[in-house]
């Protein structure tokens, strides 16, 4: 039973894994990869660890919601329902994952596992979080700490009000060829701004 | 535990019905009792919508993962001592990942059909929803704390000498805005408000709706259970059997959820994502330090 379940879910993270790459567009890709670690999830919590597992479902579901969101924001196709190619430099990642794989399967394979059946009293659970705040607490609060500058330091940066004035302020778009003039309808007076949107 | 799925299988459609009265009494919407029936007969006899180039599968499948999460969501509430359809350590986690879930499931319900309104919809309740459900997060870990175990019987077990919603009065009313949130209802309701035409659901109708609208009150069914077990000593009670108990507890949220719903306006999104962030999410952390300093020794 267990066996079953174990060989399906991982089969259910490999396709999702891959079907990442293969559909055109952000948000598919995003809830897609976000299936695959609902599946590890799974797997985690049949290996006798049900807090990692889904926690694992927790963090993953609104991880994969805010990147979707970030993705669609932030990309100059967000490619919503539109079509999109999702991968870029085929040969770098080809041989990346190549290498990538050979190697988790080595270690996989290679290594001499440890076989300890976890009891069904062992309290695991408590164990994890006498182990998060306790030897391994350093470590932890590092990462939690520096995850959190990077979220403050993104919000900031991506943010419409700064120091200076507001971010898109006298902003022009891209060019349609590489240092081609911007796109869009050219302004009237010169200063990089229409008519109707001046009066400051 | 199969005993308890199946009577959680059973009572699920008839809470259902409840929870589609709830919302009909005095709301002007036909009679009180029939009338959720006949509507939904109604909407089963009517065509779905088609749209132009929709994610087909995500739009069908949108309505059963907000079920699925609701019954799942509702499983881990113990009907009395020993009694639960999904008994596992971690079932306050287990509550969680069918919030962030569900942020997901009504993303993509208003994202498939390809359509302005339901899309802008979808985004505006993103943007609310997670920090609902972060908030709710805090709320529960307050919960958990002075059972020091995150599994619902030893949160209902440890509210034997005081329930909590006295213990810590902030949990209770911060609760319900995640409840609001994940039932897509009144102040919280960015997903399908009446200013986007019905948003996410704007081009939803027959069998579709109707199975949407199911699952949005199997979901206030479940979040009233937990709210009940969590902060209203769930099965706890005397003279009646725990069930009763737990019945009559989770009808009290889901009126109050309702009327909650009914009583207080929406605020733009903008001012209500700064409401959120600025206002009940300090105050969320305010009842769990209270909590904390409570439960040491």
């Amino acid at each position: 039973m267990i066996d079953a379940l174990f060989l399906t879910l991982s089969a259910l993270a490999i396709w999702s894994g891959w079907r990442v790459f293969r559909v055109d567009s952000m948000v598919r890709a995003s809830f897609l990869l976000m299936v695959s670690f609902i599946a590890v999830g799974l797997i985690a919590v049949l290996l006798a660890a049900p807090y990692i597992g889904i926690a694992t479902i927790f963090m993953m579901a609104v991880e994969m919601m805010v990147m979707a969101l970030f993705m669609v924001m932030f990309m100059m196709n967000p490619a919503g329902l539109n079509p999109m190619v999702m991968v870029h430099q085929h040969r770098f990642a080809v041989v990346a994952g190549i290498v990538a794989f050979a190697g988790l399967t080595a270690a996989a394979l290679l290594s001499d596992l440890p076989s300890r059946p976890v009891p069904e009293s062992a309290e695991v659970v408590r164990a994890l979080g006498h182990e998060l705040l306790g030897p391994s607490m350093l470590i932890f609060e590092t990462a939690g700490v520096t995850l959190l500058a990077t979220m403050i330091g993104a919000v900031v940066l991506s943010a419409r009000s700064g120091r200076y004035g507001d971010s898109d302020a006298g902003s022009v778009p891209p060019g349609l060829t590489p240092g081609g003039e911007p796109a869009g309808r050219k302004p009237d007076d010169g200063r990089g701004r229409p008519h109707h949107h001046g009066g400051q | 535990m199969i005993a308890a799925t199946f009577a959680l299988l059973l009572s699920l459609p008839l809470l259902v019905w409840v929870a589609a009265m709830f919302d009909r009494i005095g709301a002007g919407r036909g009679r009180v009792v029939m009338a959720p029936l006949q509507n939904g007969a109604a909407l089963l006899l009517r065509p779905n919508t088609e749209t132009e180039a929709p994610d087909q599968l995500n739009r069908l499948l949108a309505p059963g993962w907000y079920l699925a999460l609701a019954l799942v969501g509702l499983s881990v509430v113990p009907f009395a001592p020993g009694v639960v359809a999904s008994d596992i350590a971690t079932g306050l986690v287990l509550w969680g990942a069918c919030e962030a879930l569900t942020v997901v499931v009504v993303f993509l319900h208003g994202w498939s059909p390809n359509s302005p309104l339901p899309l802008i919809g979808a985004y505006r309740y993103v943007a609310i929803g997670l920090p609902a459900m972060l908030l709710s997060m805090f709320v529960l870990i307050g919960a958990a704390l002075p059972a020091q175990s995150l599994s619902v019987a030893e949160v209902v077990e440890a509210q034997r000498d005081l329930w909590n919603v006295v213990r810590q009065p902030l949990g209770l009313p911060l609760f319900m805005a995640l409840g609001l949130a994940i039932t897509l209802r009144g102040p919280f309701d960015f997903a399908e408000g009446a200013e986007l035409a019905g948003g996410a659901s704007a081009e939803e109708s027959g069998p579709a709706l109707a199975a949407w609208r199911f699952a949005r009150a199997a979901m206030l069914v479940a979040f009233s259970a937990m709210a009940a077990t969590a902060f209203l000593g769930g099965y706890l009670g005397p003279v009646l059997p725990g069930p009763a108990w737990l019945l009559l507890k989770t009808l009290a949220v889901m009126a109050a959820a309702v009327a909650a719903g009914r009583f207080f306006a929406r605020m733009p999104p903008a001012r209500m994502l700064t409401f959120l962030w600025v206002v009940l999410l300090p105050l969320s952390f305010a009842n769990l330090a209270l909590v904390g300093v409570e439960a040491l020794p």
